[in-house]
């Protein structure tokens, strides 16, 4: 049984895609095909006009960082900061460059005060954040996440929602695999639906969330608001983003 | 590592070895072992090496042997240099070699053909302490999970720029640290959930637990097992007095 | 009324930690409910569920002050051997909780440490599987199974014991939201089946609303919020909480204050929609 079959995906620069399906759909085992962990059985996978059969992953993951699920499996070093430069001396960044972008990373996910910190000692949402600091201290053109959500609160996600934000508009690709239905739909990301090794289904989320029998077909959640919008017999072009769109568009309709 | 696996981790099997009580595969390697010590020239040995073959295809796992026996040869080859830089003789620079290939290929026999839960029933066989066989079986249940760990913790460090393949000796073994450390303090904090784990199911309650599946051995067992000994008995007979040593 | 679960000004300090890790929690739970446990990252839940079940103070020791007691029982005062067979513990990462290579071995774990003869265990891994579906993965190891399967077969050891009460740790965070739908379904299954207490600690709050009697938020080691699940969700102070509150539920409280919806129970996509349109129209 093939784990992916016929797949082919093109992602453009500062694009963001959600990647969905059901646990076992090939997502995480198409993200591993793009640093050249995997090399594919037939096809190519190309990055930034690499092929991922020629290039070592250690010089692919210059350009695409990747967030794996489980922290605990790259935390290793004595102090928070050496966790950090760990990847920049690995591409060779010059020691200058290298304390600048730990201090920028720290900052900008708050970790300053567990610099000199063992980072086994840190929570759960710490070493996410950590981790994912650690892949943008060396500023890669593409970010792909591996369910970030998991095990968050609403505080956490929020924070990651905002750091998605912050990565999309400064021009950065982003590639979000998550089963979190809801914590994508307010990004309204272009979705890529796969199923048993294949893509299912390829569009923007407003119009393919309101695919049910795809999704179903998928065991994709349908997001709470697109269900609600397609229920209501008098509605506008597209499906909410957001309570706050549709609570606005409840008031017009009033009146 | 690879190599490693194939020798001797436990896949599910439906010969009539793997259906074989435990205690006598574990009869049958330990008699295999012993034969390979008792052997003093290369033509028995070869014909040890033969009869673990012709198991291993009853066994249905000849190709893990096969591969096992080539990997474990070039291994030997080592000492089969070092044996001959300090005896000066072919024959028994071979031998020795050729001995270790017998030793590995039969312990492995053992250990591919019989599960954990197997393992653990033998290891209760000779009395040893419940921790320590408690201990054991839960090592080897998770010895999967340890490697699929190992190779999840090195597909991150790759993506953060550490090369594997790259480097002097010095370094590469310095690339092992990043590796290494996560795995061992993954392995810590499963021992910890484990510990839980047994605590909350009542581990320890009772002095003698009870056990849900029983092993008896059926009458083909007791029959394999006298035939092993049997035959080990006319081999050992035979080195010793109908052959007597042409070498050494 | 009988409370299968009693915790009364329980407070609790790791040795080295300056700071309680819990502190005067009370909670009372009738039998057969299932109470929703939440709160930010770090707020005490996983000290609070392992000094419901013994854990803490029979593993874990520390400063201890209160009572819990579970099924009239003291957690305190009794063996971890009882405590197995009132409480059960369904922990996070179901890989770390399976320790047998097969999984009816592995069901049968606790019986056998209680030393329950062979054939009432036969029965009763029995019964767990079929409770669970998962009787074809008698034989299978753990590692031929997918996440999903490993946490019933998990869940099957644990409800082999016949605990009164049974803590679900974070059981969603690894599945997929269809699995995820079909674990609580279960839960909801279990509770009816066999009247089973159920405390689930969860971020994902939107799927087990449906099942939820209670939802209880802690912070920083105390009880901060309580009430039946539109309460809370309604409440202002969820999300301040950690407490992911469903898009829906958001709305209808949105739209509940605007004076537009009249008051209701706690309505999903569908309901909402329905009750919008009939006030659209007016």
């Amino acid at each position: 049984m093939k784990a992916l079959d016929g797949v082919s995906l093109k992602i453009g620069s500062a694009e963001t895609v959600a990647i969905v399906g059901e646990n076992g759909a090939g997502k995480t085992t198409l993200v591993k095909h793009v640093t050249g962990l995997l090399k594919p059985g037939t096809g190519d996978v190309t990055v930034d006009g690499q092929n991922t059969r020629t290039t070592s992953t250690a010089q692919l993951s210059r350009k695409v960082g990747v967030a794996f699920q489980n922290p605990d499996h790259q935390l290793f070093s004595e102090s928070v900061e050496e966790e950090m430069s760990f990847a920049l001396r690995n591409f060779g960044f010059a020691p200058e460059l290298v304390e600048q972008r730990v201090r920028w990373g720290l900052e900008l996910f708050g970790l300053e005060e567990y610099r000199k910190s063992s980072p086994l000692v840190l929570s759960g949402g710490e070493k996410k954040r950590l981790t994912l600091a650690c892949i943008l201290a060396w500023d890669p053109e593409v970010v792909i996440l591996d369910e970030p959500t998991v095990g968050q609160d609403s505080i956490q996600k929020e924070k990651l929602a905002g750091t998605i934000r912050m990565l999309t508009s400064s021009g950065k690709t982003v590639v979000v695999v998550s089963h979190d239905i809801e914590f994508l739909w307010p990004m309204q990301p272009r979705v890529v639906v796969m199923k048993a090794g294949r893509v299912v289904g390829d569009g923007r989320a407003r119009e393919l969330m309101q695919d049910k029998r795809l999704l179903d077909s998928a065991r994709v959640a349908q997001p709470q608001l697109v269900e609600f919008f397609q229920r209501l017999g008098e509605r506008p072009e597209a499906p909410f983003a957001d309570p706050l769109e549709a609570r606005r568009w409840v008031e017009e309709t009033r009146r | 590592m690879m190599w490693l696996s194939g020798g001797f981790i436990f896949r599910r099997g439906t010969s009539v070895y793997h259906r074989l009580d435990p205690r006598v595969k574990l009869l049958i390697s330990v008699l295999m072992f012993a034969t390979t010590l008792l052997v003093r020239s290369i033509y028995e040995l070869s014909g040890v090496l033969a009869f673990m073959i012709v198991v291993a295809a009853v066994a249905m796992v000849l190709k893990r042997v096969a591969r096992t026996m080539l990997f474990t040869a070039g291994f030997s080859v080592f000492i089969f240099v070092l044996n001959f830089i300090f005896t000066r003789n072919l024959d028994t620079s071979l031998l020795y070699a050729s001995r270790f290939v017998a030793i590995v290929v039969s312990t492995s026999l053992f250990f591919i053909t019989t599960s954990p839960d197997e393992l653990e029933q033998v290891m209760k066989t000779f009395r040893l302490p419940r921790d320590v066989v408690f201990a054991f079986v839960t090592a080897v249940r998770f010895i999967p999970v340890m490697f699929l760990d190992t190779i999840q913790i090195m597909d991150a460090q790759k993506s953060r720029g550490l090369e594997l393949e790259k480097g002097n000796v010095l370094k590469r073994v310095r690339n092992m640290i990043p590796i290494l450390i996560p795995l061992v303090v993954n392995s810590v904090v499963r021992s910890g959930e484990l510990a839980e784990a047994m605590e909350s199911r009542a581990y320890g309650a009772v002095p003698k637990p009870t056990s849900l599946v029983e092993y008896r051995a059926r009458a083909t067992d007791k029959v394999v097992a006298l035939a092993a000994a049997f035959l080990f008995a006319l081999t050992a007979y035979s080195f010793y007095f109908v052959f007597p040593a042409r070498i050494l | 009324m009988a409370y299968i679960l009693e915790i009364a000004g329980l407070g609790f300090r790791y040795p080295e930690s300056p700071k309680k890790a819990v502190s005067d929690f009370d909670l009372s739970v009738p039998e057969e409910e299932i109470v929703v446990l939440a709160g930010p990252s770090g707020c005490g839940k996983s000290t609070l569920l392992r000094a419901v079940n013994g854990l803490i103070p029979h593993m874990y020791t520390g400063d201890y002050s209160g009572h819990v007691r579970v099924g009239g029982m003291d957690v305190k005062e009794s063996t971890m051997r009882d405590l197995a067979q009132k409480v059960g513990f369904l922990f996070q990462n179901p890989e770390n909780q399976i320790f047998m290579f097969t999984v009816e071995r592995d069901i049968a774990f606790g019986l056998e440490n209680l030393g329950i003869p062979r054939e009432e265990m036969r029965g009763r891994v029995d019964e767990a599987m079929r409770l669970l579906e998962i009787g074809e993965l008698a034989l299978r190891a753990p590692h031929e199974l997918s996440d999903g399967q490993k946490q019933r077969v998990a869940l099957a050891g644990v409800l082999a014991m016949k605990p009164r009460l049974v803590i679900l740790d974070e059981p969603t965070s690894l599945l997929d939201p269809k699995t995820a739908a079909e674990l609580v379904d279960l839960v909801g299954r279990l509770r009816k089946e066999l009247g089973t207490t159920f405390v689930v600690v969860e971020h994902r709050l939107d799927l087990l609303v449906k099942v939820a009697d209670r939802i209880v938020v802690m912070n920083d080691g105390r009880k901060v919020l309580e009430g039946a699940p539109k309460e809370v969700l309604f409440g202002d102070e969820a999300e301040a909480y950690g407490v992911t509150v469903p898009a829906v539920t958001k709305l209808q409280k949105m739209l509940a204050s605007d004076g537009v919806l009249p008051p209701a129970g706690l309505l999903g996509p569908a309901e909402l929609a329905h009750a919008v349109e009939g006030n659209l129209r007016r």
